[in-house]
This record gives structure tokens, sequence and C-alpha cells, in this order.
């Protein structure tokens, strides 16, 4: 395939990653041990010749950069040392920062609920989460409430908040959101100009 | 001599899996270890901090870990739940690099020092406490009951973060459960994940990943699956009963904590081990 292995959106994954997903030459071992490549329409591999190749559309729009469990199968396995579960989690995070998360992605609604619980409450206030996702998506109450008031019998869940050191973990956030934006910013200017491909040395 | 471990306890150990933290209490105090909960700690960040803000997912654990050495002046931290384990884990191996190091100084607002031994449920009883002096106060050995000992994701993976000898086949539970009576089995799926983090978006593709771990111990002869963390416990446990509606003929699978099967052996008491807490009865192999 005559694709050019070098490419903005390969800068800006190890920018953010610090993965140098252009050293992949696509064995596959991650998408043999994946437990959900078979769910989804990309395989592991398959995402890291998206980003490759530039393809930022294709990765974006794939179910699988939703799908990924992080179960680490990836990155354990890749005989290129390429942590591949980390490309996964900054293509989720550049689809937030691009505005493009994909319509169908249950599992990026859910991860923004739970970033806010703990940022709110210290520690992550379930209860909470499970019904502010409830009240987003209607039609999966039967697949988990049922589930979620047996086990609320058992003294499984707490209704009430259990709550951390909020004043640090409300300093902590707010550092990390300011410091993290400088950098990204950055990042995304240095992506945009001809010299910072990632063609580099490793 | 009594050993004092820092204990962080985690989200889940307060809500879900409120019987992995009383047994384990239990099973500390029996075995000698005084547990010091760490004051005011806060979630490691989880899944939703490394997909969206690394710093912060390095920071939150780094908070606790400059907890542990300067203000407890202790050298190892217990963190049973596996994830909260992985996070600890990769802030450790994240702060070697220098600029991560520096960032996540400013946002913890302290510095870090390096040093703080990091254990996993099943090290507090591989590696704190041993093999033979977790034998010696055995009082009620299981009889060769057969588990499959089931460490799932991040108690392993990645081997550069979590430093397992080996992550795809480990062995160290199966040490603790034989230590215990128990007769572990040789299976597969030991290290397949079962799809937790996406239990309440994606049912279909988490019962599927459940069923086939399940299945392969049934599969290879195990009565019960003993894990060690909270986050497959409730998926293996309460995903059974979906299970149940395709599938009339299923035989449930009790999912135990190994903090519940060392308690028992070790004689702490039934309260402690919240035996009733499951979905799947666990009574029975438990007797």
């Amino acid at each position: 395939m005559a694709a050019t292995v070098s490419s903005a959106l390969a800068a800006r994954v190890r920018a953010g990653s610090g993965e140098n997903a252009c050293k992949c030459y696509q064995c596959k071992k991650c998408s043999v041990g994946c437990p959900v490549a078979g769910f989804a329409d990309l395989h592991p591999a398959q995402i890291m010749r998206c980003v490759q190749i530039g393809d930022l559309d294709a990765a974006l729009q794939s179910k699988f950069i939703w799908l990924c469990t992080g179960c680490e199968t990836c990155t354990t396995r890749c005989p290129q040392g390429i942590d591949i579960a980390a490309v996964m989690d900054e293509l989720r995070m550049i689809a937030r920062e691009d505005g493009r998360v994909r319509a169908e992605a249950p599992f990026a609604a859910i991860l923004e609920l739970n970033y806010r619980s703990f940022r709110r409450w210290g520690r992550l206030y379930e209860v909470e989460l499970l019904a502010l996702d409830k009240l987003k998506r209607p039609k999966t109450f039967m697949d988990d409430v049922p589930m979620g008031l047996k086990m609320f019998m058992k003294g499984k869940i707490n209704p009430l908040p259990t709550i951390g050191d909020r004043g640090q973990m409300k300093r902590m956030a707010a550092a990390a959101d300011r410091i993290v934006a400088e950098k990204r910013a950055q990042a995304k200017a240095d992506a945009a100009t001809p010299a910072g491909g990632a063609g580099g040395a490793p | 001599m009594s050993r004092t471990l820092a204990y962080y306890p985690g989200c889940s150990l307060h809500g879900t899996a409120k019987e992995l933290d009383s047994s384990f209490v239990g099973t500390a105090a029996k075995l000698g270890l005084t547990l010091a909960e760490i004051p005011g700690w806060e979630c490691c960040g989880n899944t939703a901090a490394h997909a969206t803000n690394r710093l912060l997912a390095t920071a939150l654990p780094a908070n606790e870990l400059v907890k542990v050495k300067t203000d407890m002046q202790l050298d190892a931290v217990a963190v049973p739940c596996a994830a909260c384990f992985s996070r600890f884990m990769a802030t450790i191996h994240e702060m070697d690099e220098p600029q991560t190091r520096a960032d996540v100084e400013q946002v913890v607002g302290r510095p870090y020092e390096a040093g703080v031994a990091v254990r996993n449920l099943v090290d507090v009883y591989y590696d704190e406490v041993g093999l033979d002096a977790l034998k010696a106060k055995v009082v009620r050995p299981f009889n060769g009951l057969k588990v499959a000992a089931y460490y799932g994701c991040l108690l392993t993976r990645p081997p550069k973060v979590t430093l397992a000898e080996d992550p795809e086949y480990p062995t160290h539970m199966d040490a603790v459960l034989k230590a215990i009576g128990c007769e572990p089995v040789a299976w597969s799926s030991k290290t397949d994940c079962c799809g937790a983090s996406l239990a309440l978006c994606e049912q279909a593709v988490v019962v599927k990943l459940v069923r086939s771990i399940l299945q392969n111990a049934r599969d290879c002869g195990a009565e019960a699956i003993a894990c060690a963390c909270p986050l497959c416990q409730v998926n293996l446990d309460s995903r059974q009963a979906d299970i149940r509606k395709t599938d009339p003929a299923w035989r449930d699978v009790p999912i135990v904590y190994l903090s519940q099967f060392v308690g028992r052996a070790i004689g702490v008491a039934d309260s402690e081990l919240g035996l009733k807490k499951h979905m799947v009865p666990v009574e029975a192999v438990l007797a």
C-alpha cells in the first residue's frame, strides 16, 4: 500500500502520549489479543495504520476507540514496545478536543460523567453517575437499574457520596487543566507546521 | 512484630465492594498487619482520568504517595483494588520522566519522593505476609476446593508498569490459594479482560466476555473463581443473571474475593467476610 508513513496526526498523538505510532509494522499481535476487536469495525492494528497515514476521520469515526476497555493486552504484547492503549486514550482526547466524538459512543458519555463525579466529590459517586446516565439514555434503564436496586438492597451502594479532600482535588484539577491546555495548544500548533512531523528519531 | 502499611481503599471498597474492604481489613488484623488509612484519600482517577487528562491521572496517585511518604512516614501502601493499584504503579513509572515529575509536583503542590512500595491484594499475602507465615495461621483449611485464580487485566498488565514477573500467566494468587488448602486449577482465562469498564454502556459485549471467562473456569474443573479486583468481581458476579436469561441450564459460578478465601481459612468472622453481599451465593463453597 502506497501510504505516506509520517503524518501530522502521528506527531499530534506522539506529542500527547509520547508514543510513536510510526514504529508499528502491522504484525497484528494487538488485534489478535484484543478482547473487543470482534465487536468493532476496525481493530487496533488498523487504528495504528490510520494514525500512521494521517486518516483522522477513519480513526475518530471508528467504534473501536470507544470500545477499548484499556485491558493493556496490546501494550503488553507489542514487539515494538508501543503503548497502544495510550494511543487509543490519545485519540479519545483528540476527539473531544476537536469536538468530534462520534454520535454513537455511550462509553464517551460514561467517562465524562465519571470524570466530573470524582472531580466534584473527590471520590466517585456511583448513584449520581448512574442517575445522570439514565436521564441521558433512558432506553438503557432496564440494563442496569434492576441490578443496581438489588445491589442497593444488599448494602453495596451508598445513597450519599463519600467525600475525599475536596479542596485539594479542586486545586489539583485546576492546575492540571491549565498545564494540559497550554501543552495541547502548543502541540497542535507544532503539528500544523510542516517541520512538526513525527519522522524524527524515536 | 507488627508491620504498619498505609491503606488506600479506593472508591469501590467504600461502595460496591464493601466486603472486599471488610474481609481485607479482617485478614490483615489476624496476620499481624496494622493498616493506617490515608487521611482524606481521593479517587485515583480511574480510566476516566487517563482517557481525559494524563497529568491529573498521574498526579492523583502521586498526591496519595506523597502523603504516605511525607505525612505518614511509611514505606508501603496496600491498594487492594486492582484498578487503583494499576494507577498507582503507572504514576511511579511515569515519575521517572523529569518533565512529568515537574508538572506533577506543580499540580500536587509538594515535592514527590520515590520509595513507597505499592501492594495489591495478592502482594499483601504473598510478599508482605509470606506463604509460610500464612500457612501457620490457617485454622480451617479448604479441603482441596478447586478454584480458578482470576487476575484480570490490571494486576499484571502492562508489566513495565506493574513489574509482574509473568504477566500472561501469573501464579502468585494460585500459590496463596494453595497455602490455604485450595487446589488452584490450570485454565486459559486467567488474565482475560472481563469488560468491566464497559459495564454501564455495552452490556451485550460485557455478557459475552464474562460468559467466556466463567465457562473456561468450569471447563477446567473450577468450583469457584477467586478474584482480586472489585470491578471484576461485581461484573463476573452480577452478569450471570443476564446469562441465565438466555441459557436456563447455566450453572452459576461463585465469585469470591481472595481476601474472603484467606479470611475463611484463618478464622475471620463471617460478619467481616461479607458473605451475604454476593449475587451468586458463595456460602456453599465457603462452608
